[in-house]
């Protein structure tokens, strides 16, 4: 009796609980799995999507409802929208939305839960959406999307009147050895010699700055900035990293136009669309097209199947990178949804998404066991002197090619003649299935290699000069919306056109994709982004922080800039001053600001720990670049002339892959005494110099490399190869020198040793007599490791 | 004045006591490598993730279906890509072990014996049949994007528990499919990416061609210095450290290189803790034994050994990658029994190994595929990829030991009861480790990532 009783109040407490309004295990079991299902998709804050003005994803979303009412309403069936919709009791409410009707179970599930209080403990889970600022007239107002407005003042007199808002007295100037290395490093990414340092003075700051950028060590520095912005790589990586050979004709075009300070308004035009550009001579024209190199450097999904699906990913990663790097905009975002935090419609989208399905891109990957979407290559006009890197094959060899060919496409022929054949006869060749699949894809993959080299050689076999790129594509198109994102799902053609937001409409031909117009549009004086974003860049590169330190963000979701005003000022000179990249930074190096000491203050750094104001120049860590050319300098082995082409145009075949087992090779793939830009960039397999300094990821648009400190990088410059190789070069050049300590101090710092730091080098040397050469590349090694060597002040 | 002579007496401390601890936190912090709470207690601290790429049959292995083996031969209607395609039951047969009764194959007879240690998911499914989308998938969340890896994502919530020793490694992994993308860290901080240990694994095919090993190369890059013995190398970092603390002594604060002087230490510690944890000689005979080293073709063998020395030694995240290929086309009868033999006993070898130390109730281990293969044959005597519904298994950290969880359809075709997405399974795993993967956010470029995009749901049912 007892116990029965006991039994049967423990299953009613049980009962009770399970349904409780309390106890959330019902709905943890049998409700949030079938709304996470079903509804959030549409429903949620996380989707960024609230059809009909409902969120289902947070109890007090569910309970305050929508257009319609609540879509809960605890304890009242009838009065819960969602019920009535999940019903199908009204034909103007059937959710979810063209699918088949949930099953009753899940429904009497849903009544339970309401019945029994409709327990719901996603309180604090999320916070109720800030409405998105998708529409057009509150992204108008934000800063970025407004025109830069005009303020008089300079560089100095701006950032002393935040100082002194702050009370904040601005820094001392600092050495001029300091800003001459300064200098050095920021403009060409070297090191001066000891006579340069000799001979420099503050009166020839002037001159110095203008021989700098005159130096065609410049481009090499500054071009590797863009080439960061353009993920410039030589090889395809994702699932298929196949090589790019040809791609370093784009590295060198970006080098040489950074040295003629080509504008930097013509410089985006002719990236975007340098074939649609009128030439004067075949070396404009070669490059013009090489340029456009730019558009086809991205990471592809190469082994998918679907072209359609391709052709669209192919155009959101250009859509991507264009936004990315001209506008620090994330405009692809709205490929699937629009855009959650920025003004940007997938409207937008699909409207820029047009132009680059419109257009057909060369990357010149052929057809192989990891390809299935053959890329081309752009024949460019032959001129004098120029690299042709790729290999001649003799005429015999191209007529053996063409034959092959020719016998496979005939072989093909029959094959699927046999299979059409047995067809129609009904004739079950289901056993010969692998052999014909096996002979299907033996076609497929040796043809696309012998058409992947015949498109390098002409019929004599000649090498052709040949590059990546775009050109219009066959078909001019609007594209389809498509519903979240998805091929299989068109929603209507948008035509084709630029973010509204912006405010600047251009007709676009019906006859070309509009890439030219898109380019035009890019740098018209009107679009409030492409001259500040620039400008940005230019002051992060020799500050270490933008002024908006959100570099590749200027949306809601960015930073604000430090000094808005300033910022202007920049990209209004910028304009003004006819794009010149040169005459920007000119400007800014001239400044006080830029010349100032980078000590540290303590009441300053109270008063802005992250020194946002500018009290102090920032100590910097150099880029890897940097530090591994100047080792190369220090040690007096730099070659300073231009790599002809790239170690990547010299591999066989196309797998990155296989680059590790080519013994020919380096294992840390450099062993080069030429400037670090001239290293292959394969994706994924990046020199180690490189990779253990934080070069930008080649995957993504970069204007703000990360900075760390990691033990991997201890390790590479105590042990990696090419350190002890400089090391001991150093050591040579500095062994017959009176003073060696003093020597490399001189050469690694531009500066005398300290007294402590003579006695350290001292004990150092002296730990060993054994092999004196031994011991001082160990010496010079320390240097090279030592933090002074990778930071400027 | 007055802080330059408090850094001097800071300095001087250094090596001992307080003022080490203090350096070496503050160094941490910046390098972001530092221990983390973890958003709730966890259940696991470590994930061991056995990677079996080429996509193993669930059929086969782990999802017994009756229907299957009685209607082997009848034409399949599974919708279009199965079109004329004809059933195909299990090649070898599947029975059930422990007192569980978990159904598995028959071609893991080591592994059966732990059967009640294992929770096997049936229910797997994933957005496409490709091997390099799926891989990718299976690694960082998304098919489509460059995206961190989980381990990275790991390492970004919870840190590091061994400050001598990366808190990701990967052991030789396949160089296609991906990539360095598989153990990448994306957007997030560079520290958060897994350290490869061993060269890239060729393709089989090419390492069959070039008859080469598929896996050369020296264990780790700079790890070792052939021409700098290790005393001069001490007196080496011993200047480099004088350098830097006169340097730091002239700026006054400088964080960055107060950092790089632990960096420097911690990679002397490296060098001396990185070859120890690689080097199984110091392993008794019998562990060796177990494990099958020594015995023919022993590569897998030893790399579960090391994730079991790694793991250990406080590594948080470790990946080995399967010997062979699981992508069976053709001859499944005969290639799906020689996968299973390279990699039974040294799993189970693993498994049984982590319970004696005591290590398997907070070490995960995870065996998966990027997808498994269809119900029905291809070639006759194959079977095609299928990301509709497959199997995995895990054990130990947290998991349910001797439990199936999830169901496919009566062939094995779709997954239909508690079907688990990849989101769903990295939420899982997160929350194992104490993570609340809505919660594990990083801001990049404008947007918040997370591994599990805006997907994942908890599978509750599987948690001990």
């Amino acid at each position: 009796m007892k116990s029965s009783s006991l039994k049967i109040l423990l299953l009613t407490s049980f009962v009770q609980s399970s349904v409780s309004g309390e106890d959330t295990s019902f709905f943890e079991s049998k409700i949030r799995p079938v709304l996470v299902k079903q509804c959030y998709e549409c429903h949620s804050v996380e989707s960024g999507k609230s059809k009909g003005g409902l969120t289902l994803d947070t109890k007090q979303g569910i309970r305050t409802g929508g257009d319609t009412g609540p879509a809960v309403v605890p304890g009242d069936t009838a009065k819960s929208l969602l019920l009535t919709a999940i019903k199908h009791s009204d034909p103007d409410l059937e959710m979810p939305p063209k699918k088949a009707r949930l099953s009753e179970a899940v429904i009497a599930d849903f009544e339970t839960w309401i019945k029994t209080g409709a327990a719901d403990p996603r309180e604090s889970a999320v916070k109720t959406a800030e409405r998105p600022p998708v529409d057009m007239d509150s992204g108008r107002k934000f800063w970025s999307y407004q025109k830069p407005k005009q303020v008089a003042g300079t560089i100095d007199g701006f950032i002393r009147e935040k100082l002194k808002e702050q009370g904040i007295e601005p820094a001392p100037a600092a050495a001029p050895v300091a800003v001459l290395r300064r200098l050095y490093f920021d403009l060409i990414g070297l090191p001066p010699t000891q006579e340069q340092a000799a001979a420099f003075s503050m009166w020839k700051l002037e001159s110095t700055v203008d021989e700098l950028l005159r130096s065609p060590r410049f481009g090499e520095r500054w071009g590797r900035h863009w080439l960061d912005v353009a993920r410039y790589a030589e090889s395809n990586g994702r699932e298929s990293n196949l090589t790019f050979p040809h791609a370093w004709r784009y590295r060198d075009y970006v080098i040489d136009a950074v040295n003629a300070d080509v504008p930097f308004d013509r410089f985006i035009t002719e990236q975007v669309a340098g074939d649609l550009l009128p030439a004067k001579g075949d070396a404009e024209r070669a490059r013009q097209l090489i340029a456009t190199g730019f558009l086809a450097l991205g990471p592809k999904g190469l082994n998918e199947m679907n072209p359609v699906q391709f052709a669209a990913d192919v155009a959101d990663e250009q859509l991507d990178t264009v936004t990315r790097a001209v506008l620090a905009s994330s405009v692809a975002c709205a490929r699937c949804h629009d855009h959650k935090t920025e003004p940007f419609s997938m409207e937008d989208y699909y409207a820029l998404a047009g132009i680059f399905k419109s257009t057909q891109t060369f990357y010149g990957n052929w057809i192989d066991s990891e390809n299935n979407n053959h890329g081309h290559l752009i024949r460019l006009p032959k001129l004098p002197g120029q690299v042709i890197p790729n290999r001649a094959v003799t005429a015999d060899r191209v007529q053996q090619l063409k034959d092959e060919l020719t016998k496979l496409n005939a072989e093909e022929i029959v094959q699927n003649e046999y299979v059409v054949k047995a067809k129609i006869e009904g004739r079950d060749i289901s056993r010969e299935y692998h052999k014909i699949l096996t002979t299907a894809i033996r076609i497929l993959w040796t043809r696309g290699g012998i058409e992947g080299q015949l498109e390098t050689v002409d019929d004599q076999g000649h090498a052709l000069p040949l590059c990546m790129g775009a050109q219009d594509a066959k078909r001019i198109l609007d594209s389809q919306l498509y519903d979240r994102g998805e091929i299989a799902h068109p929603v209507k053609p948008v035509p084709r056109g630029f973010p509204q937001v912006m405010g600047i409409k251009a007709a676009l031909p019906k006859a070309q994709s509009g890439r030219l117009e898109l380019a035009q549009w890019l740098v018209r004086r009107e679009n409030p982004l492409t001259a500040r974003v620039m400008a940005n860049r230019v002051w992060r590169h020799l500050f270490g922080a933008g002024i908006l330190r959100t570099v590749d963000n200027f949306g809601f979701s960015g930073e604000r800039p430090s000094h808005p005003e300033l910022l202007d000022h920049l990209a209004l000179r910028f304009m003004d001053g006819g794009w010149s990249v040169k005459k920007l930074i000119k400007e800014i190096v001239m400044s006080e600001t830029y010349r100032q000491a980078s000590a540290h203050r303590i009441e300053a750094f109270n008063k802005d720990p992250d020194n946002r104001l500018l009290w102090r120049a920032n100590k910097r860590r150099l880029d890897a670049e940097v530090i591994r050319d100047s080792m190369l300098a220090v040690a007096g082995v730099l070659d300073t002339s231009r790599r002809p082409g790239s170690l990547v145009a010299e591999l066989d075949g196309q797998s990155v892959s296989l680059i590790g087992f080519n013994t020919k090779l380096p294992s840390d793939l450099d062993g080069s005494k030429r400037r670090a830009v001239y290293l292959p960039v394969l994706r994924d397999q990046l020199p180690d110099v490189l990779e253990q300094f934080d070069v930008a990821n080649p995957n993504l648009v970069t204007g703000d490399r990360d900075v760390t400190n990691v033990p991997l990088q201890a390790l590479y410059l105590l042990n990696g190869p090419f350190v002890q190789d400089q090391a001991a070069a150093l050591a040579k050049r500095i062994q017959s020198s009176p003073n060696r300590v003093q020597a490399a101090f001189q050469l690694c710092f531009n500066r005398l040793p300290e007294v402590s730091e003579i006695a350290l080098a001292e004990k150092f040397l002296r730990t060993r007599s054994s092999d004196e050469l031994k011991l001082l590349t160990a010496f010079c090694q320390s240097l090279f490791a030592s933090a002074e060597f990778r930071f400027v002040d | 004045m007055n802080t330059i002579h408090t850094r001097r007496e800071m300095l001087t401390t250094l090596s001992s006591g307080i003022g080490w601890l203090a350096f070496s936190a503050l160094a941490h912090a910046r390098s972001g490598l530092t221990a983390q709470q973890p958003h709730f207690p966890a259940r696991t601290k470590r994930v061991i993730f056995l990677t079996m790429r080429g996509g193993p049959s669930h059929v086969d292995l782990f999802d017994h279906k009756p229907e299957l083996i009685k209607r082997d031969g009848q034409t399949a209607s599974l919708g279009r890509d199965s079109s004329g395609a004809k059933l195909f039951g299990p090649v070898h047969p599947l029975k059930q072990f422990g007192k569980s009764g978990q159904w598995m194959t028959t071609l893991y007879p080591k592994l059966a014996q732990h059967a009640d240690d294992l929770c096997i998911i049936n229910s797997m499914h994933t957005d496409l049949p490709n091997h390099a989308q799926a891989f990718g998938q299976m690694h960082t969340g998304s098919f489509q994007f460059v995206r961190p890896s989980i381990g990275a994502w790991t390492l970004y919530g919870l840190g590091t528990e061994n400050e001598n020793l990366p808190g990701f490694i990967t052991l030789n992994p396949p160089a296609d499919n991906g990539g360095a993308q598989n153990y990448g860290s994306a957007f997030l901080p560079a520290i958060c990416q897994g350290t490869r240990i061993g060269g890239s694994q060729l393709p089989e095919l090419y390492a069959a061609l070039l008859n080469k090993d598929a896996a050369p190369g020296p264990p780790m890059k700079n790890i070792a210095n052939a021409n700098v013995p290790r005393d001069l190398q001490r007196a080496q970092i011993d200047l480099i450290r004088g350098l830097n603390e006169r340097k730091m002594e002239r700026d006054g604060v400088h964080p960055e290189i107060e950092g790089a002087i632990e960096s420097f230490e911690l990679a002397f510690r490296m060098q001396s803790e990185v070859p120890d944890v690689l080097d199984l000689r110091s392993e008794p005979e019998h562990i060796l034994k177990l494990y099958g080293i020594g015995q023919g073709k022993d590569q897998f063998a030893r790399q579960c050994l090391l994730a079991r020395r790694m793991a250990e030694a406080g590594v948080r995240f470790i990946e080995i990658a399967s010997p062979g290929n699981w992508d069976h086309h053709n001859r499944l009868r005969e290639l799906l029994a020689t996968n299973c033999a390279s990699t039974d006993q040294p799993i189970a070898a693993l498994l049984t190994d982590l319970k004696s130390r005591g290590m398997l109730k907070d070490t995960l281990l995870v065996w998966a595929g990027e997808f498994g293969r269809t119900p029905y044959a291809q070639s006759g005597d194959g079977r095609d990829h299928n990301h509709k519904g497959y199997s995995i298994w895990m054990a130990g950290g947290g998991v349910k030991g001797g439990l199936t969880y999830g169901a496919t359809d009566e062939v094995g075709h779709k997954a239909e009861l508690n079907p688990m997405h990849i989101h769903d399974w990295h939420a899982t795993i997160l929350h194992l480790l104490g993570l609340d993967h809505a919660k594990l956010i990083y801001s990049y470029g404008g947007r918040n990532f997370r591994l599990t995009n805006v997907s994942g749901e908890v599978a509750m049912g599987i948690l001990a």
